[in-house]
């Protein structure tokens, strides 16, 4: 990996589990989520059978644009056959996820700890 | 300071030939001016003491009379003009000439000069030569010894203060003179300052004439923006229903208001066929030009025309009638079209309805979309799910649609999420609750009232900034 820190992720290794925390408290303007992009697919680049929780703890605002994002990683991670996992995230985002029924596409889990346990 | 080139009416050519030497006082209690002073001095062949402030001077001057005085304005202990007063008003001491060094920030410093008995002033900062010129001109005027009897009294009123100056006329003279020269030298570096304006006015107009030019581009560009963004939001607009929409035995009202000129949202509803009529509600994720592009690309898709590449009808085998493709496939078939890999993230949600008027069946697939709202003639609204992932999402899935029996008077609401998450100043979501309440408060007056009314509350529950998402409605009433 390269040393060249995240802006927008607080990342951690639990195990052998990539634990990406967004730092943001809204995750609403484009230039936001291009950002966010940028670093997600750095994180997942070229690494098979990666093991991702993200970590929506900080997140109170979130437009729905960043289920898009979210999509890409999710088929980025498992066409390397890695397993993609989320945790952490509030009610009126989880209504959201519900409200789209990517609740049933994603697997998502009350906190890190929880998540950490599924893998 | 430009005053060494200058001709000095006092500092004459045969000072250079004259070199005398003298003892010279400085009164002076920066160290550092009174060090560089003092080296000039000596290296022009005279002896100086040096005196931190007026009073050290006084004593100096007391101790041993000097030829001349040179000495500070602002200094701790005595002033410059108490010095010189004191100088001045001492019979013994009066003849010795009293150079002021002063920054002349105030006019009034002459008068106060004069008044004080200076009998030259040079400004600060100074050049070593030029002070050294006025020090030799003072030199070789010998101030005659004057007796009080021959004092000019002087009442000068200067920035509405009167002065009473008295000084011998030699000093007054002299002090004029320098003065004079002062404003000279001033007025020659105001000359000069001046010149380099006029070359900076000249470079600045320049510059303007750049900058207007440039400004005239961002104009012509921004003119330009503003017509394309015009010009997309025409073509945007196509993609909504038409002024009249005739269906038989139906009832149609729809509201869409875009948060920024162009939107993701759009909507549309139209005959396929001679039984069947297609609505939706389509909205791309975020805003702006992309989400706009990409919602006129679904909406080539989306359209009723007949043909053999439509996704929504395409014509009959051997001249039959057109056949009309279910919900369902029209999902299935669009999820493969938009992949949101491809297009930057982007996806969107569907919800996507055929209506079969004869017999009021109306099946009806979601791609990720809000709940439709059912307003049954007798009986509680109902919001009615089919579970589907947004298009793009997850490639090659089937869609799975939903059936309903619409009872004569029936209502269906179809709507972006920009109604139940419109949100409160207090950042409160309106929420599905709120809405269906809103519907049903109105249901028994016609559907175009309905839907304003939905919108109105929509638009108001989002004050004082307005939805921050774009808003459609679409309601239809089948009358059976």
């Amino acid at each position: 990996m390269t040393a060249e820190p995240f802006r927008k992720l607080d990342v951690t290794k639990i195990g052998k589990v990539e634990v990406a925390q967004f730092k943001d408290k809204k995750i609403l303007d484009e230039s936001v989520l291009d950002e966010l992009r940028v670093e997600l697919f750095r994180l997942i680049a070229d690494r098979p059978q990666l093991d991702l929780l993200l970590d929506f703890s900080n997140v109170e605002f979130m437009s729905s644009a960043m289920l898009g994002l979210l999509g890409q990683t999710h088929r980025k991670v498992n066409l390397l056959k890695g397993r993609l996992k989320m945790c952490g995230i509030a009610p009126p985002i989880y209504e959201v996820f519900k409200l789209t029924n990517l609740n049933k596409l994603f697997a998502i889990h009350k906190d890190a700890a929880e998540a950490l346990a599924k893998f | 300071m430009h005053a060494t080139t200058q001709s000095s009416p006092l500092a004459g050519g045969r000072v250079a030939q004259q070199r005398r030497s003298v003892d010279v006082v400085i009164a002076e209690d920066s160290r550092i001016q009174a060090k560089m002073l003092e080296r000039r001095l000596v290296e022009a062949g005279h002896t100086v003491r040096w005196a931190i402030d007026g009073a050290k001077a006084l004593e100096m001057v007391r101790e041993r009379r000097p030829a001349i005085i040179i000495s500070d304005i602002e200094m701790p202990e005595m002033t410059g003009y108490q010095l010189c007063a004191a100088v001045k008003s001492d019979p013994l001491l009066r003849t010795i000439p009293l150079i002021l060094l002063s920054t002349l920030s105030d006019p009034v410093d002459i008068i106060r000069g004069l008044d004080a008995g200076a009998d030259n002033y040079v400004t600060k900062p100074y050049e070593p030569d030029y002070l050294l010129a006025r020090m030799e001109a003072l030199l070789d005027t010998p101030l005659e010894n004057l007796d009080e009897t021959t004092l000019v009294v002087l009442e000068v009123t200067l920035a509405e203060q009167k002065f009473r100056v008295k000084a011998p006329p030699q000093q007054v003279l002299n002090l004029l003179v320098s003065t004079f020269e002062n404003a000279v030298a001033k007025n020659k570096e105001l000359i000069e300052s001046n010149q380099s304006l006029s070359v900076a006015k000249t470079s600045l107009e320049k510059s303007n004439t750049i900058l207007t030019q440039l400004n005239e581009q961002v104009e012509r560009s921004n003119a330009r923006m503003i017509r394309d963004l015009h010009a997309a939001a025409k073509v945007q607009r196509s993609l909504l229903p038409g002024a009249a929409i005739a269906i038989p035995s139906t009832t149609v009202a729809w509201r869409y208001v875009p948060c920024q000129e162009l939107a993701g949202d759009f909507l549309n509803i139209f005959p396929l066929d001679s039984e069947h009529v297609g609505m939706f509600v389509v909205d791309v994720s975020g805003h702006g030009v992309p989400s706009s592009l990409l919602a006129v690309t679904i909406g080539a898709f989306l359209t009723p025309k007949i043909s053999d590449s439509s996704l929504l009808v395409r014509p009959g085998t051997n001249g039959g009638p057109p056949v009309v493709s279910g919900p369902a496939e029209v999902a299935t078939r669009l999820n493969r079209i938009f992949q949101a890999d491809e297009q930057a993230g982007l996806y969107f949600t569907l919800l996507y309805g055929v209506l079969h008027v004869p017999s009021g069946q109306f099946r009806f697939v979601s791609g990720g979309h809000p709940p439709l709202v059912r307003v049954p003639k007798d009986g509680p609204l109902q919001l009615i799910e089919c579970e589907g992932f947004p298009i793009g999402f997850v490639p090659d899935i089937e869609y799975e649609e939903q059936t309903i029996q619409l009872q004569p008077g029936d209502r269906l609401y179809l709507y972006s999420d920009g109604v139940p998450e419109a949100m409160s100043e207090s950042l409160e979501q309106l929420g599905d609750d709120r809405m269906k309440a809103l519907i049903d408060s109105v249901r028994t007056r016609p559907l175009e009232a309905n839907v304003i009314h939905l919108l109105d509350a929509v638009q108001a529950w989002c004050q004082p900034k307005g939805p921050l998402d774009d808003v459609s409605i679409l309601g239809v009433e089948w009358h059976g």
